[in-house]
């Protein structure tokens, strides 16, 4: 009986286009055109995202900078990444798209806050290296600008 | 449609658009592309690449805290006892935790992080089929073999900073990890080296200073660049090719192209987690008969653990240069 049914399922396995040998295979190559996707249109990083992009081109987080300015009552000032938001920050220069670069600006706003410094405004600039072809002088430029303001009802504290 | 998990000792058939006996010549191609493409060796060798995973899973500990001990306590019980070696419960788990250690920070997880995830989705599969040594073999051939073609498709089409030599001539600069492979096959001194890193450090906010200090490439180091650069993509499609192949055809050339790789590319190389996951899907490939490629594996396996461990471009450095 148990050898019937393996015989019937073998055959319409052997027809199968997903099957348990091609099936992780699939799921890399369905995971790895989407990171292209990613890269091309949205400034992933080639070297993260599963699509084996790593040693292929100097646009990885080594030649990323993120930039935090913040702006408040009286201030205006670039910040150092803290400890705590070093992940975030490492994500969101990975990959700047909006919401990413959102959660690092609420989390700068944040720590602001428990500190109790004001701040009405934080402006998150993503800037890339880029290497000259013959004498490979560097030069910076900015690959995303983002400009979270501060929603009114958690107004800045003083 | 018409598709099926197999699982031994059960039978569950989805409905085919058409009766196959309908479509006679579709079938006798899929049939001939499937023998050719899909049909697996007689591997012999899963027990050693699934202990060998176990023991890249734990040299490697990774993940939240809330992930990391789990894969480590899985690991030591896939070693400890036989029967949960080919428990596909406990790799069905593995699977999902390493994808949730990829889902945590994503996209910060390096691409041998998927490829384990992939690896361990392909194990737990196999563990349901009545063939899970020629299962694994097949899976693991068409992932390197995949892996790999995106690999070579990032560096030759689409990134112009890697065809044209930027990419390693700037690592070979910057990189500290590759401070002194530079010193002893580029032939730079340590006060050039120096000299170098400061010189591409750029400025804030796109400035440039009006006399900027130059680079020094001297040839030998020019021509490591270079043949890093086209070594690497040479080597990398010739084990897409190989692995994406009909396995018959290309027999052991496959195994010894991998082998060559990893012997190669992780003495320099600073991700011996990715060397060691090539190595075990390699090894899950190799025949019975074929016992020597097996102990190549291993061996090479124990290389990588040596390469990862000891800083032997640092002593090697220091010897020929008396230090």
């Amino acid at each position: 009986m148990g050898k019937l049914a393996i015989t019937r399922s073998a055959r319409t396995y052997q027809t199968a286009v997903i099957t348990p040998r091609t099936a992780p295979a699939l799921l890399l190559a369905i995971v790895a055109i989407c990171q292209i996707g990613l890269a091309k249109t949205a400034d992933l990083t080639p070297w993260k995202g599963g699509g084996f992009g790593m040693f292929s081109t100097l646009d990885h987080n080594a030649y990323r900078r993120l930039e935090v300015v913040v702006e408040g009552t009286e201030r205006s000032e670039a910040l150092e990444i803290p400890p705590s938001l070093e992940t975030d920050a490492a994500r969101a220069a990975a990959f700047p798209a909006e919401w990413m670069l959102r959660s690092l600006a609420e989390g700068v706003t944040a720590r602001e806050k428990r500190y109790r410094r004001s701040v009405s405004q934080v402006t998150i600039t993503v800037w890339r290296t880029d290497f000259d072809r013959t004498t490979l002088r560097a030069s910076e430029r900015p690959l995303r600008v983002f400009t979270y303001t501060v929603p009114p009802e958690s107004a800045p504290v003083h | 449609m018409g598709t099926v998990w197999f699982r031994q000792g059960t039978s569950v058939e989805l409905p085919q658009t058409a009766p196959a006996s309908d479509q006679p010549a579709d079938h006798a191609r899929a049939t001939t592309f499937r023998s050719l493409y899909l049909s697996p060796a007689p591997a012999a060798y899963l027990d050693t690449a699934l202990r060998l995973t176990a023991i890249a899973l734990l040299l490697r500990p990774m993940g939240p805290w809330f992930v990391s001990p789990v894969i480590l306590s899985a690991g030591v019980l896939v070693l400890i006892f036989p029967r949960a070696l080919r428990n596909r419960t406990i790799w069905r788990a593995l699977a999902l935790l390493v994808a949730i250690r990829i889902a945590d920070d994503w996209p910060l997880a390096d691409n041998h992080i998927y490829l384990l995830c992939y690896w361990l989705l392909a194990v737990a599969l196999a563990l349901r089929t009545p063939d899970p040594p020629g299962c694994l073999a097949v899976s693991s051939r068409l992932l390197i073999g995949l892996a790999f073609a995106f690999a070579v498709l990032w560096k030759v089409a689409l990134s112009p900073d890697f065809v044209d030599g930027r990419f390693f001539r700037v690592t070979l600069l910057t990189d500290p990890r590759f401070g002194a492979a530079s010193q002893l096959l580029g032939g730079l001194s340590k006060s050039e080296l120096d000299a170098n890193r400061e010189a591409v450090v750029p400025l804030p906010h796109g400035a440039e200073l009006a006399d900027p200090p130059q680079v020094t490439e001297p040839p030998r180091l020019r021509a490591f660049a270079m043949m890093s650069t086209w070594g690497i993509v040479a080597l990398e499609a010739a084990v897409a090719a190989m692995m994406l192949a009909p396995a018959r055809r290309t027999g052991m050339w496959r195994h010894v192209l991998l082998l060559a790789f990893c012997g190669i590319t992780y003495a320099f190389a600073p991700v011996a987690g990715f060397g060691w996951l090539l190595l075990v899907m390699g090894l899950a490939q190799v025949e019975e008969r074929q016992v020597w490629i097996a102990r190549l594996y291993v061996v090479t396996f124990l290389v990588v653990l040596f390469y990862d461990q000891l800083p032997w471009t640092e002593l090697a450095l220091d010897f020929f240069r008396g230090g």
